[in-house]
């Protein structure tokens, strides 16, 4: 019985390419309780094991993982089928300058956004939601991202075509699968087609990238100019 | 024969409404006023037959609200006391004569009727007369006079159908002198026992440091915007251009992403480009386009139009035009109306501007078939149609600045009844590597409202060669380039004014008077623009650059609205002589110690007073009373009141850093 569990748990994942370490899989069916219903079982493992640090939770198979050279800036292009599960750790916007982002992060910090030329004051509650609607704070991008495999290999990927889900609001540590991708000079070029989102977020990333978005961006200027 | 008091609110509205009404009307001097007049004829009025008419006027506000004497020495009380202190309204010590005036010709009269402008302060004081004629007379029936410019036959018109005054229109104002009058005097109180013995320790540089709530929004916006150049860094960023010569022609591509910030990424597409050597025409239309003629003109867009093109502030401008307007020239320069009433003979205005040698065979244009009914806009103040002229008038009479406000207001208007111009728009895209570029051409066939409106620029682009889609060419120039973001410019008049617009401070009757106020009080200092030009648009897609765009046909209420068949070969046209605003360290120490002491309520952002105006129209509308907005008020400034007490440390501690150059 527990058997056929574990299998439909597994198929579950490998669904989503998600090839799931053994020794994670075990601590999860550890903590199962009986008579959970199997769809339940199916939901929170997907749910746990998107919230955990990839390189310590799947063991891929050689084409789930970054060739070793992918890094390699002499190859101009190549193509690599996958697929393979990333999880991003950085995502910036490129089509705006970093000064106008720190400006907009702190107009947030002081509860206003703008619409138009009108200033609106963030009403706090609101924030979360109504937010979104009436500010241009949701980056446009394109966006850069910094994405690492299970085996812990760190690559840049730009958003060549706009992805639904890919914002500097996206989760640090949210999952994505890539499959018959073009890398060109060590750096994956996104495009819907080639880009499923599983989401998922490492909590502690996420929150580090988060409050320390503004200084970056800052520092990030200084050097630039 | 019944004897008829008419009361205007400016002398020369008196003189040209009765000179009107009654040809040969007797000048009367007032005892004791040079310039007050009494005019009397004969005059038959609709509703009360045959009657003596005298027509006078007052000059604006004739009573006056302030503190008792208890309440008036600076250090008889403390500032908090001011939000409940009693408040007595009198008639002004210079306004004794006209008030005695208007009682005694009260007295035999049967009607007063009031001919004030018909706008809030007008409705006000149009209260204030009634007032004083009642004492002088109760048993007056008062009606008032609903007229928006000084045509003889409109204001005729005027008179033969009175309507009453409008009491909620009045309370809002008094709602709002009483708001003005308590906060003004507490805040202004607070902050100067406490600040200037530190910014003028000899107490002879400064008298007061004054608060007005409109005042500091709006120096809260100047402040803004220089902290913003002030911190700016520069980045660069990279682009890629692609150029493709074709019979002739050198083809200029403009990348569809504009430009990014990330050198490593732009080389790589860059090189992707390169390698996939030709490039194919994805789209290719020619299509007719319009640039869409203006909307009627409204104050807001009077004031705008006025500093980035006739070289006046905004304050000089509404000046002006009120002086047209008391002369008869132009309609009442105070409206938020952008739609011209469907019944009004608009053709009879432009028929009077033909005789114009500049202007003047366009108009015959219209006259001769080319007229077209103006836009509508969506704003209708239901009080005033959209600034329009009246009567035609030879430049060679005005002064140079009313020659410059009444020509732009003629040539607004014809050009609101003339056609869009119409041109033909072609638009070819490209992919290229993973990329797509653009390019645009314009071919004006005709001008149309364009000949009349020089301050709107249109222009035919090159000419483009056909391609057809699927071609592929392989471009003869590709190149990466590089740029840097430039900082913002201070803040502009054109642009506080569409701030303050948008954020509802002030109405547009008295945006322009704040704006003096704040330099007035040496919070700003306003000086030239240097260089001239919108070129300091932002280069980066900062949240500026996207209203600037399109602003050769801003559409004066600063919301969005139609951006006109195509806004690509629009823009500003020539804005050298535009003012610039760059606050005083007295006036940035000011706003950033308010926004210290506490964000959700500060004093320098537009919040606050953007409810009050919701609230004064609320009471015109009726759904408020005046007693519930100013004690609602009162209270949510009396709590910023106090907090800012509590606080003062830090109202200090910014006048220390900024004025003395403390750290």
């Amino acid at each position: 019985m527990a058997n056929d569990f574990t299998t439909d748990i597994l198929n579950h994942l490998l669904s989503r390419h998600l090839h799931a370490s053994q020794k994670w899989l075990s601590t999860y069916i550890a903590t199962i309780r009986p008579n959970t219903p199997l769809p339940a079982l199916k939901q929170t493992c997907l749910f746990r094991l998107l919230s955990t640090d990839i390189t310590n939770t799947l063991t891929p198979p050689p084409s789930g993982r970054f060739p070793v050279d992918i890094i390699n800036g002499q190859i101009q292009s190549r193509e690599i089928a996958g697929p393979i599960v990333v999880q991003v750790l950085d995502v910036e916007d490129i089509g705006h300058s970093r000064w106008s982002q720190v400006e907009a992060l702190e107009s947030q910090e002081r509860g206003e956004t703008t619409k138009g030329r009108e200033i609106v004051r963030v009403v706090h509650g609101e924030a979360e939601t109504d937010n979104e609607n009436v500010s241009n704070t949701t980056s446009v991008g394109p966006h850069k991202l910094l994405l690492q495999d299970a085996k812990g290999a760190k690559v840049y990927a730009m958003e060549l075509r706009k992805i639904e889900g890919i914002s500097t609001k996206m989760n640090i540590g949210s999952k994505i699968v890539l499959r018959s991708f073009t890398v060109a000079r060590g750096v994956i070029m996104l495009e819907p087609g080639n880009v499923t989102l599983l989401g998922g977020k490492i909590e502690a990333l996420h929150k580090a990238w988060r409050d320390g978005r503004k200084d970056r961006l800052k520092a990030a200027t200084s050097a630039n100019g | 024969m019944g004897k008829i008091l008419c009361v205007a609110e400016k002398p020369s509205i008196a003189k040209a409404v009765a000179n009107h009404l009654g040809s040969g009307a007797q000048a009367r001097s007032v005892p004791g006023l040079a310039w007050l007049k009494n005019y009397t004829f004969n005059y038959n009025f609709e509703r009360w037959g045959q009657s003596d008419v005298v027509f006078t006027s007052v000059a604006g506000h004739i009573k006056n609200s302030d503190f008792p004497d208890r309440y008036r020495k600076w250090m008889s009380c403390n500032p908090s006391d001011l939000f409940e202190a009693p408040i007595i309204t009198t008639v002004a010590d210079d306004k004794q004569t006209i008030a005695n005036n208007i009682k005694q010709q009260a007295r035999g009269a049967h009607v007063l009727f009031i001919w004030t402008d018909c706008d809030r302060e007008g409705e006000h004081i149009g209260t204030e007369i009634r007032e004083i004629a009642l004492e002088g007379n109760p048993r007056l029936q008062v009606l008032r006079a609903r007229f928006s410019n000084i045509e003889r036959a409109h204001i005729i018109n005027a008179a033969q159908h009175p309507i009453p005054l409008d009491e909620r229109q009045a309370n809002a104002v008094a709602a709002r002198i009483e708001l003005d009058l308590r906060l003004g005097a507490a805040f202004t109180r607070m902050q100067t026992l406490a600040l200037k013995p530190l910014v003028d320790p000899s107490g002879e540089k400064i008298k007061v440091i004054s608060y007005g709530s409109c005042q500091f929004p709006t120096l809260g916006f100047v402040v803004d915007r220089y902290l913003r150049v002030r911190n700016f860094v520069p980045e660069s960023f990279w682009s890629i251009r692609v150029v493709h010569r074709k019979d002739n022609i050198d083809v200029k591509f403009t990348w569809k992403r504009g430009h990014l910030f990330d050198r490593m990424i732009v080389t790589i597409i860059f090189e992707r480009c390169l390698v996939s050597k030709t490039a194919r025409v994805t789209k290719m239309d020619k299509k007719p386009t319009k640039k869409w003629k203006p909307l009627p003109l409204t104050t807001v867009e009077l004031q705008k139009m006025g500093s980035r093109f006739l070289r006046m502030d905004s304050q000089a401008v509404m000046k002006t035009a009120e002086d047209l307007y008391t002369k008869g020239w132009i309609s009442y320069p105070r409206t938020e109306t952008d739609q011209f009433d469907q019944g009004m003979d608009l053709r009879r205005i432009v028929e009077r501007q033909q005789q114009d040698n500049n202007w003047g065979p366009f108009a015959q244009g219209l006259m001769n078939g080319g007229f077209s009914q103006p836009r509508r806009g969506s704003h209708n103040d239901k009080a005033h149609p959209p600034i329009h002229p009246v009567n035609y008038v030879t430049p060679g009479s005005l002064n140079e600045s009313e020659r410059k406000v009444y020509e732009f207001v003629v040539r607004r208007f014809l050009a609101c009844c003339s056609t869009d111009a119409i041109g033909e728009a072609t638009d070819i895209s490209i992919d290229y590597g993973s990329e797509s570029f653009h390019t645009h051409g314009l071919t004006v066939l005709a001008r149309n409202y364009l000949e009349v409106y020089p301050y709107d620029k249109w222009e035919s682009s090159q000419q483009l060669p056909a391609y057809t889609v699927g071609e592929t060419f392989e471009p003869t120039e590709a190149i990466m380039t590089e740029g840097q973001t430039t900082a913002p410019g201070y803040l502009t008049e054109p642009e506080l004014i569409a701030l303050m617009d948008a954020n509802g401070i002030g109405t547009d009757a008295t945006m322009a008077e704040h704006i003096a106020k704040i330099k007035e009080r040496e919070y700003v200092q306003a000086r030239l623009r240097s260089g001239g030009g919108g070129g300091r648009a932002l280069a980066n897609h900062d949240a500026e650059a996207a209203p600037r765009g399109g602003r050769g046909r801003g559409r004066g209420r600063g919301r969005g609205g139609r951006g006109g068949g195509d806004g690509r070969g629009g823009g500003a046209a020539g804005n050298g002589g535009m003012q610039e605003f760059i606050p005083t360290t007295l006036g940035v120490a000011l706003i950033e110690g308010y926004d210290n002491v506490g964000f959700e309520t500060s004093l320098s952002k537009p919040f606050l007073r953007k409810e009050m105006e919701a609230q004064m129209r609320a009471i015109c509308e009726g759904s408020h009373t005046k007693n519930d907005v100013v004690q609602q008020n009162l209270e949510q400034y009396r709590a910023v009141f106090m907090r800012t007490t509590q606080q003062m440390n830090v109202l200090k501690a910014a006048v220390r850093k900024y004025v003395l150059g403390q750290q």
